[in-house]
């Protein structure tokens, strides 16, 4: 049985937590780097094109921190999925309606919920922004993609504003149980600082998700 | 004592002949129920009519009936032990509920505690996790003085906050996952902290863990329903020290396999 | 026939009788043990700790639990700790101490070489459950803390909280564990034992119910222990859990297994009333509440005053007034009788009249209300959730309740009974308690036996008795199956109209009124008619639905109140032979004048031990005289 519980790590349950959680924080760190560049948008259609642009001249060094990416939410994604899978089943059956719980909160509750309307969201916004219309600018005499024009056309549309605020709002229910849970997981839960470390989870929620839901609002009142 | 607000009450109590049957909720109504009774006594009054009418008795689990042995179950209106801040079913009172009051009284519900008849389960899938490592390996005789190792007080009260675990199993049914994290994360974190457990300690949350994957428990996904459910009031910190143990002990435990020698 | 009642104590000085018996006892080499099969019935501290200890010596053991899991076994419910000699705080605590108090405490009723070996081995108890990772409370500087307790003037008593029995329990417990994972150990759970089957005038399996499938099954093994606990259930209410009772020492007891002093019954002076007929079980509150609640009642009878409105010199603190230097802290036999007098000259209070109150109105006033809830918090909770009186506000009713069992099967010093092979741990045997156990000295008792004595002197009975084999298929095994199966046909066939309960409920009154803290013949009397009339009435009017198939919990129920009734007819026998008062067994015609127990040291200097002769006739008495060479009896004095 050592041998079998030594070599169980990746398939434990918490081994699995522990990767979830790594996961999860890299995308988190990803989403502060994401939402300080766009942030640039406030700025002007220039900030923002040359920040893109800096990006993509990265070239293969971009295409490897994009494939890292990938790689990260896939495991964060596949995962999850599965350990919710077992957990439906180890849940046994309930026949009762009247179930209501008492430390399961609603961040909690609908982790795998909020998740599904991420993938989707993730989906869309990579074919929407990404591999959106490709519109071309000239910043100081440099040819770049003129991917600020193709944002705020897209947020001219109300239904696709509505549609981030919403995904957003998603966003920050996930994070705000899935930060600071990372750290139960990873036993990082002491009484010192736990408390803390909740705080911060709530105060990073509200920001991602205010941050992005705001610029896209911001988009849509700009125009184009 | 009050014998003159006595109440009446309407349950809906899970039948199930055995292992294998089908089970259902069926409808009883209790009468002149006292509100300084416990509940299983409400239940006893119930079983009493049901003999007399010549049917069978509900089963349900029950021993110390003072909130220690960890023996009494059931989701009480859908929580484990009625809900109420560190109290066992045992330990409720009818004093609690309203004359004419609805309650639904369930097994405890989890792939790993199969229903053995009525509101008894088989819980056990926690002994065999608790056999996985749940232990120091201290053979009777080996010990040395009781004061030859010193134990901050700090660090020996939290030690019994995580042993105040009764094994009862309610974590496990009200998480909505069927995890049994709580329980043994109780047991891993107990022996963690305690200087006595240390040459056992990765082999006890490796193997432990590995156990309570294979028989049937579910994964944590930090609800905190069992920290707020559980009788005896054990926080969820002590996953987190079990996990930390374990990640410890995934990544630095190794044991070649030597012969043990003769001479 | 004749019972062999030879203590077998072992010759020389008091303290070497231990050390010199383990010497010359015999020894099972290591390869031969693997041979033995040992059956463990129960998993409590003594039938937990005597597996776990058996199994790490290499012999095979069988373990059985009534419960779903070893670890419930009802020692889990001891609060306040556990003794031991070791003499930490410094206050001249030795073996010959704790020695003494016990053989006091018991008012000299019990063996004196088995209290001396107990308080030898208590130090080597709290070493092995510290090394076993039980979080006995701790000072600021890493030590273990002691405390005191009723009947010692030292602080020997280890703790843990208020859960002191749970965590010893989880002890021996995961000692179990250990030895489960391992193989040396077969847990058997959910089951009760029914017979002992008795092989060539040897012990040498045990017939057990599978109480959910209703199987009889059976096992054979070279040694039986029998680790049961108490009987206290007899009396309906009591402290113990709700499958505690005698069956399996019983059924013994009916294969010749001698039963010594069966009316020794411990009521313990705190606990929760009576409130209505509808009840399951009493609720002890700890005895450590006596070190700063006032006991009393009011002066006058029928008072219906609120206790607070009661003045100060309308109340009796009838304690204090009686024992004025033990005070409230008197001993568990005699507050208990004093309660009971309060009530029978009509000064109970609250509803039912049969309480007391135990005030912590001037306790608050003194040292404050955090310092009471620091040192009670957790008691007080416990009582308000029972009784949703805050104890903070009004006084606790307190009455005493049947707590332990003294009494038990026969053991010598070996703790072998009068069958060879069978072996009795812990509160299931007679030998460490006399008439009186002291508070925390169970705790001790159980693990003595189960980790420092039973497993050298069954080593030394497997290495020095010839056991021929024996299978599961030989005929004694056969006929004993077959005699639990006839006679649960024969429950199942009545088809009457009252319930095992409404049974034991009867039973119980006729033991707590009769056979309860004060016995006279003429009530010992009565009881035994009503009981011998009760038993045939249940043999003929019983009503039982079901069959044996299914999960039969009334038929559970009603196999054990069919020998809780036989064995309250033998404790009212026993009360009514013992012509003396001790302890806690109290004869209204044996008394001081001023109502204290007067002992007769001259003729009841021994320990009963009854022997059952059949259904249809008496059981004898026989007599295993105690004597003391080493404390001179003297009269136990609280004034």
């Amino acid at each position: 049985m050592m041998t079998a519980a030594v070599n169980h790590y990746f398939r434990s349950s918490i081994g699995r937590k522990h990767l979830v959680a790594i996961t999860g924080l890299l995308l988190c760190g990803f989403l502060v780097g994401h939402l300080s560049g766009n942030l640039l948008l406030l700025v002007g259609p220039d900030a923002f094109n040359i920040y893109a642009h800096k990006l993509f001249s990265l070239g293969p060094v971009l295409y490897l921190i994009e494939a890292g990416l990938a790689l990260v939410f896939l495991v964060h994604l596949y995962l999850a999925a599965r350990l919710n899978i077992e957990n439906r089943q180890a849940r046994g059956q309930y026949t009762l309606k009247t179930r209501t719980g008492r430390g399961t909160t609603l961040m909690s509750a609908s982790m795998p919920y909020t998740g599904a309307v991420l993938l989707i969201f993730i989906i869309l916004h990579l074919l929407n922004l990404k591999f959106g219309t490709n519109y071309q600018t000239q910043v100081d005499g440099v040819q770049m993609r003129d991917i600020y024009r193709t944002t705020v056309e897209f947020f001219q549309s109300p239904v696709n504003v509505a549609w981030y605020v919403f995904a957003m709002a998603c966003a920050g229910f996930h994070t705000a149980h899935g930060f600071s849970s990372a750290f139960q997981s990873l036993g990082l839960n002491f009484p010192k600082y736990y408390p803390k470390i909740k705080i911060i989870s709530y105060l990073y929620a509200v920001t991602i998700a205010g941050g992005f839901a705001f610029l896209s609002i911001w988009c849509y009142l700009k125009g184009v | 004592m009050a014998t003159t607000n006595n109440m009446t009450l309407n349950l809906k109590i899970w039948r199930q002949k055995d292992k294998t049957s089908e089970g259902k909720l069926v409808d009883y109504r209790v009468e002149n129920v006292s509100p300084d009774m416990s509940f299983l006594e409400m239940i006893d009054v119930l079983n009493d009519q049901l003999v007399r009418k010549g049917e069978d008795t509900i089963a349900f689990d029950h021993d110390c009936r003072e909130g220690i042995c960890g023996m009494c179950s059931m989701m009480i209106n859908g929580k484990a032990h009625g809900g109420f801040k560190n109290t066992t079913t045992c330990q409720v009172h009818m004093r609690l509920y309203k004359d004419g009051d609805t309650v639904v009284i369930e097994p405890f519900r989890a792939k790993a505690f199969p229903i053995v008849k009525d509101l008894t389960v088989d819980r056990s899938a926690i002994d065999k996790v608790m056999a996985a490592g749940g232990f120091i390996t201290a053979n009777t005789g080996n010990a040395p003085d009781a004061n030859a190792m010193l134990i901050p007080k700090p660090v020996a009260d939290e030690a019994m906050d995580a042993a105040a675990c009764i094994g009862c199993g309610a974590c496990v049914a009200s998480c909505p996952n069927g995890s049994g994290m709580l329980f043994m994360g109780a047991k891993v974190s107990q022996l963690a902290l305690l200087p006595q457990g240390q040459p056992e300690s990765p082999k006890r949350a490796l193997n432990m863990v590995y156990t309570h994957d294979t028989v049937g428990f579910g994964n944590c996904t930090t609800h905190a329903e069992c920290e707020a459910t559980c009788p005896k009031g054990i926080s969820i910190e002590h996953i987190a020290r079990m996990n930390r143990e374990y990640l410890k002990a995934a990544f630095t435990y190794h044991e070649k396999n030597r012969s043990e020698g003769a001479g | 026939m004749s019972f062999n009642l030879d203590p077998k104590i072992p010759a020389g000085p008091l303290s070497e009788k231990w050390d010199k018996h383990k010497f010359e006892m015999k020894r099972v080499n290591p390869a031969n043990k693997r041979k033995f099969t040992v059956i463990v019935v129960g998993t409590g501290l003594a039938g937990g700790s005597a597996a776990a200890t058996l199994a790490e010596l290499g012999y095979n053991v069988l373990s059985f639990c009534i419960q779903d899991t070893p670890r419930r076994a009802h020692s889990i419910a001891a609060q306040g700790g556990i003794n031991g000699a070791k003499n930490y705080p410094n206050d001249g605590d030795s073996v010959r101490n704790l020695f003494y108090d016990t053989i006091k405490g018991g008012d000299y009723r019990s063996r004196e070489a088995n209290v001396y070996r107990l308080a030898q081995v208590s130090n080597n108890i709290i070493d092995q459950m510290v090394s076993q990772g039980v979080p006995f409370a701790r000072e600021y500087g890493g030590y273990l803390d002691n405390r005191s307790f009723g009947g010692a003037q030292v602080s020997r008593t280890f703790y843990a909280r208020g859960q002191t029995g749970q965590q010893l329990l989880l002890g021996a417990y995961s000692g179990m564990m250990k030895m489960v994972a391992k193989g040396k150990i077969k847990q058997f759970t959910r089951r009760e034992m029914m017979d002992l089957v008795v092989v060539n005038g040897k012990a040498r399996g045990i017939i057990v119910k599978n109480l959910i499938t209703g199987e009889l099954e059976r096992y054979a093994a070279d040694a039986v222990l029998l680790c049961t606990g108490g009987y206290g259930n007899v009396f309906y209410l009591s402290t113990n859990a709700q499958h505690s009772n005698v069956t399996a020492a019983w059924r013994c007891y009916k294969r010749g297994a001698g039963f010594a002093n069966p009316c020794f019954t411990q009521i313990h002076p705190t606990c929760i009333p009576v409130h209505g007929d509808y009840q399951s079980k009493l609720t002890l509150m700890s005895e450590s509440l006596r070190n700063d609640g006032r006991v009393w009642v009011p002066k006058k009878q029928g008072d219906t005053r609120k206790p607070a409105e009661i003045p100060e010199e309308e109340r009796d603190y009838y304690l204090e007034r009686i024992y004025p230097s033990f005070g409230n802290l008197a001993p568990r036999d005699v507050s208990s009788r004093q309660a009971k007098f309060r009530c029978d000259e009509g000064l109970g209070v609250g509803p039912t009249k049969q309480a007391v109150y135990l005030d912590f109105r001037d306790a608050i006033k003194r040292d404050g209300k955090e310092v009471i809830a620091a040192r009670y918090g957790n008691l007080f909770e416990m009582y308000e959730r029972i009784t949703a009186d805050n104890p903070y506000n009004t006084p606790m009713m307190i009455y005493p309740a049947v707590h332990y069992t003294m009494g038990g099967l026969w053991v010598d010093y070996n703790l072998q009974s009068t069958v060879p092979g069978l072996h009795v741990l812990g509160e299931a045997n007679f030998s460490d308690h006399g008439a009186n156990r002291l508070g925390a000295s169970a705790l001790m008792q159980g693990l003595a036996d189960g980790y420092f004595v039973a497993p050298y002197t069954i080593s030394n009975y497997l290495a020095s008795t010839p056991l021929e084999k024996v299978t599961v298929d030989d005929n004694a095994f056969k006929d004993a199956e077959q005699a639990v199966k006839l006679q649960t046909a024969k429950l199942l066939g009545i088809k009457g109209s009252r319930t095992a309960t409404d049974f034991h409920r009867a039973l119980g009154h006729y033991m707590w009124d009769y056979v309860g803290m004060s016995r006279s013949e003429k009530g010992l009397k009565t009881a035994l008619d009503g009981i011998r009339k009760l038993k045939e009435e249940f043999w003929s009017d019983l009503k039982l639905n079901g069959d044996t198939s299914n999960y039969n919990l009334e038929l559970h129920r009603a196999t054990r109140v069919a020998d809780f009734i036989e064995l309250g007819e033998l404790m009212a026998l026993d009360a009514l032979e013992r012509r003396e008062s001790c302890g806690g067994h109290f004869r209204e015609e044996y008394q001081t004048a001023d109502n204290e127990a007067k002992r007769d040291d001259e003729n009841f200097t021994h320990a009963a031990v009854w022997e059952y002769t059949g259904a249809n006739s008496s059981p004898v008495r026989h007599k295993e005289e105690l004597v003391f060479e080493n404390v001179k009896l003297a009269t136990r004095s609280y004034k």
